[in-house]
């Protein structure tokens, strides 16, 4: 033995460096060396390798009243010919967290027979802006008003450098932010709409007003309202809230909000409007902006929702737009809710709260206007909505150039920069505050 | 055996499995022999019983396992024509791109909760190719859901289809694409969607480009023509699509290559020369009679 063993040590030894070697013994010994592991264990794995046959529906037990079913119960032991004794389910009865059912949607004690249809951030609309008009009772408008548009076209009103500065902060956000060739949507998207607004920001100097904001990250909405025979609600966090001290002045007359009870609103007949929303019967009626009573700055200003393709629904331009509009909306009837009372009505004075959209590319403007929360019927006063849609801030922005047939098709850098689409950014953000 | 014992002590130093060459292994199982007695085993091999994996069960179905409709593709499982015991049970499948499942609402009568024996329409919002199917399918939303179908021949992203249960006076002048019961559509009617029992669901003429013809209406019964000539008898309660059912193009499609099947999932036979049996000359049979699926009961019975 121990000329074997002295043996052994000194092959070993040299081999111990060699790692290749090492890894073909090792194979070989766990496959001809070792006769125990080829083994199949038959008690146990007969047991876990048994042919599982589909499943097979549950038999009916059919109960007969006044007839009892004898059982095994009893004996403690399974008798052939008896009935399989059924116990009842054993309680706790003490309070376990991590062992917690919750009740059934019926007992719990909010729980009502009249489901509610819920919008939140991951609805996806069908219908798309036909659908978020209907629901909100709106008129829209293509374009953006004119009074908004006319504030950036003012000189005073313009960032110095300006467009120089906005093709920075693209850069900013496609290029300079990585090493990587095209930084992810999730990341540029962020880094772009951050650094517009702060631009935007920057006009503090020539313009106080706009130092009475504050800008709001996951904030949660609540508002209810009922349009037709049913029961609806905007819910939960949507993106970030530019909030202000003061509130946005009306765009639309008095006499312009009267005309609009003459617009008939759009329907799509074999698609109910409450399509792709989450209907729920456990719920509760809320109003609420999400902010506390004494927040000093209650009023919306503007809502800036990100299409960053982070989120586990990605939705398309049409559907953005509901969501921007219901959103827009939800945040306006809030506010009416909190200081009218949830008592319908013709608003004396507008609620306007804009919303911005984008996804690092392509942005969306709306501006919604309340004018009254009377949703109830389609006839009255409607509401006002102002949609300028897919504006384009630039066409490419590329880190290598696209080359086809040894043809640049489009070259590096940041190629079709339209400002415009910035102008009407800093219109809306400027808007309010001038 | 202080050598043994200095041996021991390295191997429990090194992070690795104890190097041994090939020739040294056979004696590996004598010197474990000599020494467990002293020194308990420190391989995994001298457990007796002790199993660290253990089997799945075969070719689980789990994800055909739904309470509830969703018109969300569902990621499927590939078989490869085995069973539940793993053995094959059908030849000539395997491999293949992958694959997802679109839930086809068969049975196109689908009340809506609370607005039963209504009348209703749809309106198409899709159609597309679908993997798991000659024909293609369509997507139509109506009132608060939408599903998918199998599309016929003409239909479009924008057209409104019908669908009915009622069985009038006066046969109905029935659009391709809309549904109604075999009762009600006119004789001689291309219809596809086919129900052999009421309220069952489609079960036949749903490949692409087939369709059957409605030939007579028999005091309750409807008698049609399948694609493959054969005339069945069922209730005239029965629903069809009215019309042929889309991708008609698909019996002309060119292969072109055996690696094209097999993309498809299909493997080639077996390859082994098999005489050919009685099939293979000419024969010209009669039709099969014709197959009632209606379960009339028996005079006897009352």
């Amino acid at each position: 033995m121990f000329k074997e063993t002295a043996q052994l040590f000194k092959a070993a030894a040299p081999l111990l460096a060699k790692t290749t070697l090492l890894k073909e013994v090792r194979i070989s010994s766990t496959h001809g060396g070792s006769s125990v592991h080829g083994h199949r264990y038959f008690n146990v794995t007969c047991s876990i390798c048994a042919k599982v046959p589909p499943r097979k529906k549950p038999r009916v037990k059919v109960d007969i009243p006044g007839l009892e079913r004898i059982t095994y119960g009893d004996r403690m032991h399974y008798v052939p010919g008896l009935a399989k004794p059924s116990f009842p389910t054993w309680v706790r009865d003490w309070n376990d967290p991590s062992h917690y059912y919750a009740p059934k949607e019926e007992e719990m004690p909010l729980h009502k027979e009249k489901s509610c249809f819920v919008f939140n951030q991951r609805t996806n609309a069908l219908e798309g802006v036909r659908q978020a008009l209907w629901l909100t009772k709106s008129k829209l408008t293509k374009g953006l008003p004119d009074q908004v548009l006319l504030l950036a076209e003012n000189e005073a009103n313009q960032i110095e450098n300006q467009d120089e500065r906005v093709q920075n902060a693209i850069r900013h956000a496609r290029f300079w932010d990585t090493t990587e060739e095209r930084p992810s949507r999730e990341k540029f998207c962020v880094a772009l709409l951050r650094s517009l607004i702060h631009l935007c920001g920057s006009l503090q100097v020539s313009h106080p007003g706009l130092g009475r904001r504050i800008l709001a990250e996951k904030y949660s909405l609540a508002a209810t309202w009922s349009r037709g025979e049913d029961l609806f609600q905007v819910r939960g966090q949507n993106g970030l809230l530019l909030n202000s001290m003061a509130p946005l002045p009306v765009l639309a007359g008095k006499e312009e909000v009267q005309s609009t009870a003459d617009h008939v609103l759009e329907t799509f007949y074999p698609i109910s409007p409450t399509i792709d929303l989450q209907s729920v019967q456990v719920y509760e009626e809320q109003n609420h902006t999400g902010f506390k009573e004494d927040y000093p700055y209650p009023h919306a200003h503007t809502l800036f929702l990100l299409e960053a393709g982070d989120t586990p629904v990605t939705l398309l331009p049409e559907q953005l737009r509901a969501k921007m509009i219901m959103f827009a909306f939800g945040n306006a009837l809030a506010r009416a809710h909190t200081l009218h009372g949830t008592k319908p009505g013709v608003l004396e004075q507008p609620i306007v709260v804009q919303s911005v959209a984008t996804n690092g590319r392509m942005f969306q403007y709306v501006v919604f206007q309340l004018n009254t929360t009377d949703l109830q019927a389609d006839e009255g006063v409607k509401n006002q909505v102002w949609v300028e849609n897919d504006q384009l801030l630039y066409d490419f922005a590329k880190v290598r150039p696209l080359i086809k047939k040894r043809v640049v098709q489009i070259p590096p850098g940041l190629s079709g920069y339209k400002p415009e689409t910035f102008q009407k950014f800093l219109s809306l953000y400027l808007h309010g505050a001038v | 055996m202080a050598v043994a014992s200095l041996s021991r002590a390295l191997r429990s130093l090194s992070l690795s499995w104890p190097a041994l060459l090939p020739t040294q292994t056979a004696g590996q199982t004598v010197r474990q022999a000599q020494t467990s007695s002293m020194f308990p085993p420190l391989t995994c091999s001298g457990w007796r019983g002790f199993m660290t994996t253990a089997c799945l069960e075969q070719n689980r179905n789990a994800w055909k396992q739904r309470e509830k409709y969703t018109i969300r593709p569902i990621g499927m499982k590939k078989t490869g024509g085995r069973d539940h015991s793993g053995r094959v049970r059908t030849h000539g499948i395997g491999g293949g791109h992958k694959q997802r499942y679109r839930w086809i609402d068969f049975q196109r009568l689908r009340y809506e909760p609370g607005r039963e024996e209504q009348t209703f329409e749809e309106r198409v919002m899709e159609v597309r190719y679908d993997p798991c199917r000659s024909a293609e399918i369509a997507l139509v939303a109506g009132g608060k859901r939408k599903r998918w179908i199998i599309a016929t021949e003409n239909m479009q992203v924008g057209d409104l289809i019908k669908t009915s249960g009622t069985i009038g006076r006066m046969a109905v002048s029935a659009k391709e694409g809309d549904s109604f019961p075999l009762g009600a559509l006119p004789v001689g009617t291309l219809v596809n969607n086919l129900e052999l029992y009421p309220g069952k669901g489609a079960t036949y003429i749903r490949a692409a480009g087939t369709s059957g013809v409605l030939l007579r209406k028999v005091n309750g019964t409807a008698i049609v023509q399948l694609p493959s000539k054969q005339q069945i008898q069922v209730i005239e309660t029965c629903m069809v699509t009215v019309g042929r059912v889309s991708n008609i193009d698909h019996n002309k499609r060119i292969i072109g290559k055996a690696g094209r099947n097999r993309w498809l999932g299909i493997r080639p036979s077996s390859g082994l020369w098999k005489r050919k049996g009685g099939w293979a000359g000419r024969k010209i049979k009669p039709l099969p009679p014709m197959k009632s699926y209606i379960n009339l009961p028996s005079v006897s019975a009352n």
